[in-house]
């Protein structure tokens, strides 16, 4: 195989690139509402030109106010996603991982509900009441990946299928209390129980919350990418790495906080969304290839082309009702996976 | 041999990524900056710009500033179609619900979608001056929605049947037509007067209200259901702090309800089917099925709004029949369809016929 070149890599997250905008723009277009192609290419183009006073008020209200922020959140939420599976798999070892099918997406969900309850009897200001969510969302997914990682460990090794186990069992566990939860709880305040086991990208956001999102994206998969050649070591094997000298202990503790806050801050944005994490890495493996360096620009540009493609049928397939965006990515990840599955043994 | 290699690359590869960052970051800074700009301006409010917007206060607390006159109001509720067109105000109502069923003009109206998921844009695309939305059944996300992009939202609550009334003439003033929502609520409490001189002495009843029977859904204390129950002479065995419970058929085995109280469309079809239920393990077991003691009300009696109140008669007839024998001497006649007594009776009411009418009525 030939080496990996920064050619190489620049023209694959190119193409990537150019095809997430193109899905944003047919995203943008698509919607409840019709929207002319050629009346969006002008509006596009005086915004580009920064002249947006100049927009039609209906275009500007519906295409950059409604669905641009929803189209930027899918972005985000699905590269968060996407980079976190990526990074489980690689702490892991295990190609199945993810973090829905592990459950961590779920133990993360349950710390966000804990922390919206919690709030309004901690007098906390606006602000420590904004972090508190995703702060929560974080302890909880790191407390899951952690029990998940003890329960399928025996004897020092982890076991792919004890492993997997141990995630289906955590993830119905919390599910089950996020159930009780939300029916037991007085849950006027609380987002419906189908944002939180399904995912939904309908919320938008407030604006600290967009830069708490990028920045926490950055700064995590910046985090996830310094260790990307240490990662293709590892998943050469442990004792490997080790005699060539990657400090497995060092690389572990970045991956797993960091995974742990990718998936956090998706999750409290946009509930538990499944099979991103999961399908888009192994789509790009089968794409482009599976080295770290290369597979987590590629994985996070395609999982957020991915999770744009699925808010845009989650919200034009039954118009104008619309369907929480999990059920999108699970209707179609699922077969996607069983396919890739088939491949892989054949 | 391999490592420094490994790791060289490692950094030449990852000068593509911070490219790919830095574009990216630029790309979203740019567009959030667009859509801060955007959200700065009350963009809803924009076509109506040349008169001022009137302040009121909503149930959730909130203040909205409603623009004058009010030319387009988006319903995201059934009950709020409802009580619009009981208050004379139908030809406002430039979108509803799919839920939204009656009457049967609220059928023709633009759909914006369900009422736990709208779609928001479909809304915006109506260009309404108020969008009207109600706390126990819409989320408080589109509501927060469609206040950032500037749209006026007036959220009701009524908790009690007074609330209901009290709710629909404040929504009048809201929606411009005070005069047609004060006469409303006299009339309204005026009926509400009348029943509770017919029931004066009755005991209340002891019901099951069903809302649901697969799984069994009734209702909770702090809700208007359970305060209509009560104007109807009745009262729920259901005590649950929750607003639409879950409960099993072993408690209400326990509580023993003396009637069966079901929501729905009266029509043989349905009476056959309470016939059916009454057959089953567990239902069976209950003394008001045993006994074919079932009260059917309209599904009114689920939505807040002015209809409400047609179904609390409706109820009331059906469990205290003596009480509508001999005709009350301060009573006008009875607003609601002429009545069979005795239960249960099928299909008497089934279309509401004249309830339409009554709502004319009192918008004029």
């Amino acid at each position: 195989m030939r080496p990996l070149t920064l050619k190489r890599v620049l023209w694959d997250c190119g193409i990537l690139l150019a095809l997430l905008f193109l899905v944003v723009i047919v995203s943008l277009k698509l919607g409840a509402v019709p929207v002319s192609m050629y009346g969006l290419g002008r509006d596009l183009i005086r915004v580009a030109l920064g002249r947006s006073s100049e927009l039609s008020s209906e275009y500007r209200l519906i295409v950059f106010d409604i669905r641009l922020p929803r189209i930027l959140l899918g972005i985000f939420v699905g590269a968060s996603l996407s980079v976190a599976g990526a990074s489980f798999q690689a702490l892991l070892r295990n190609p199945l991982a993810d973090p829905y099918v592990l459950g961590v997406s779920s133990g993360s969900a349950l710390g966000a509900i804990l922390a919206l309850v919690a709030a309004p009897h901690l007098h906390l200001s606006s602000l420590a009441s904004a972090l508190l969510t995703p702060l929560f969302a974080f302890l909880g997914a790191m407390a899951t990946i952690a029990a998940v990682y003890f329960l399928a460990r025996r004897e020092g090794q982890i076991d792919s299928g004890t492993l997997l186990l141990a995630g289906i069992i955590s993830a119905s566990f919390l599910s089950a209390v996020i159930m009780f939860l939300m029916t037991t709880l007085p849950g006027r305040d609380l987002r419906g129980m189908a944002f939180w086991l399904m995912g939904d990208l309908s919320t938008p956001l407030p604006a600290s919350y967009r830069w708490l999102l990028a920045v926490g994206f950055f700064a995590a998969a910046g985090a996830v990418y310094t260790t990307a050649a240490d990662l293709n070591l590892l998943l050469a094997g442990e004792q490997e790495a080790i005699h060539l000298g990657v400090d497995i202990t060092r690389v572990r503790l970045v991956v797993y906080v960091a995974a742990s806050l990718l998936t956090a801050l998706a999750v409290s944005v946009s509930g538990a969304i499944g099979y991103v994490g999961l399908l888009v890495p192994h789509v790009m493996r089968l794409l482009f290839r599976s080295d770290y360096r290369l597979l987590l620009p590629t994985a996070a540009l395609g999982g957020a082309i991915a999770v744009v493609i699925a808010d845009t049928l989650a919200r034009t397939v039954v118009a104008p009702t619309e369907l929480p965006v999990g059920a999108m990515t699970a209707m179609a990840g699922a077969p996607l996976f069983v396919y890739l599955l088939r491949r892989r043994l054949a | 041999m391999h490592l420094p290699k490994t790791r060289k690359r490692g950094c030449i590869a990852s000068r593509p990524y911070l490219c790919a960052v830095v574009f990216l970051l630029a790309c979203a800074s740019r567009l959030a900056a667009h859509s801060r700009a955007q959200n700065s301006a009350p963009v809803g409010s924009q076509a109506q710009t040349q008169t001022p917007a009137v302040e009121f206060t909503d149930e959730a607390g909130r203040t909205v500033h409603v623009p004058q006159p009010v030319r387009r109001i988006v319903s995201l509720a059934p009950s709020l179609t409802e009580t619009l067109f009981a208050l004379g105000a139908g030809n406002l109502l430039a979108g509803d619900t799919d839920y939204c069923d009656y009457p049967p003009e609220a059928l023709s109206k633009p759909k914006v979608g369900g009422a736990i998921n709208p779609s928001i844009e479909q809304v915006v695309a109506l260009r309404p001056d108020l969008v009207l939305a109600t706390k126990s059944l819409n989320r408080r996300e589109t509501v927060a929605a469609l206040e950032r992009l500037g749209i006026a939202v007036y959220v009701t609550d009524p908790r009690t049947v007074d609330a209901m009334i009290a709710s629909t003439a404040r929504l009048a003033d809201a929606a411009g037509v005070h005069d047609a929502g004060a006469a409303l609520a006299a009339n309204l409490r005026e009926r509400l007067a009348a029943l509770q001189a017919r029931l004066g002495g009755e005991p209340a009843r002891s019901v099951l209200f069903v809302v649901w029977t697969d799984p069994l859904i009734s209702v909770g204390r702090g809700t208007f259901v359970a305060d209509a129950l009560r104007w109807a002479g009745a009262r729920s065995v259901v005590e649950s702090p929750q607003d639409w419970p879950q409960i099993s058929l072993e408690g209400v085995f326990r509580l023993q309800p003396e009637f069966l109280v079901f929501a729905g469309e009266h029509s043989e079809a349905e009476q056959r089917n309470l016939e059916a239920l009454a057959q089953l393990p567990g239902w069976r077991d209950l003394d008001a099925a045993r006994n074919g003691r079932f009260a059917i009300v309209s599904e009114a009696f689920i939505r807040p709004a002015p209809r409400l109140l047609y179904a609390i008669e409706q109820l009331a007839r059906q469990l205290h029949p003596h009480a509508f024998a001999l005709p009350a001497p301060s009573e006008q006649k009875p607003a609601g369809a002429p009545v069979a007594l005795g239960l249960p009776a099928p299909a008497a009411w089934a279309g509401q016929p004249h309830f339409q009418e009554d709502y004319s009525a009192c918008a004029r």
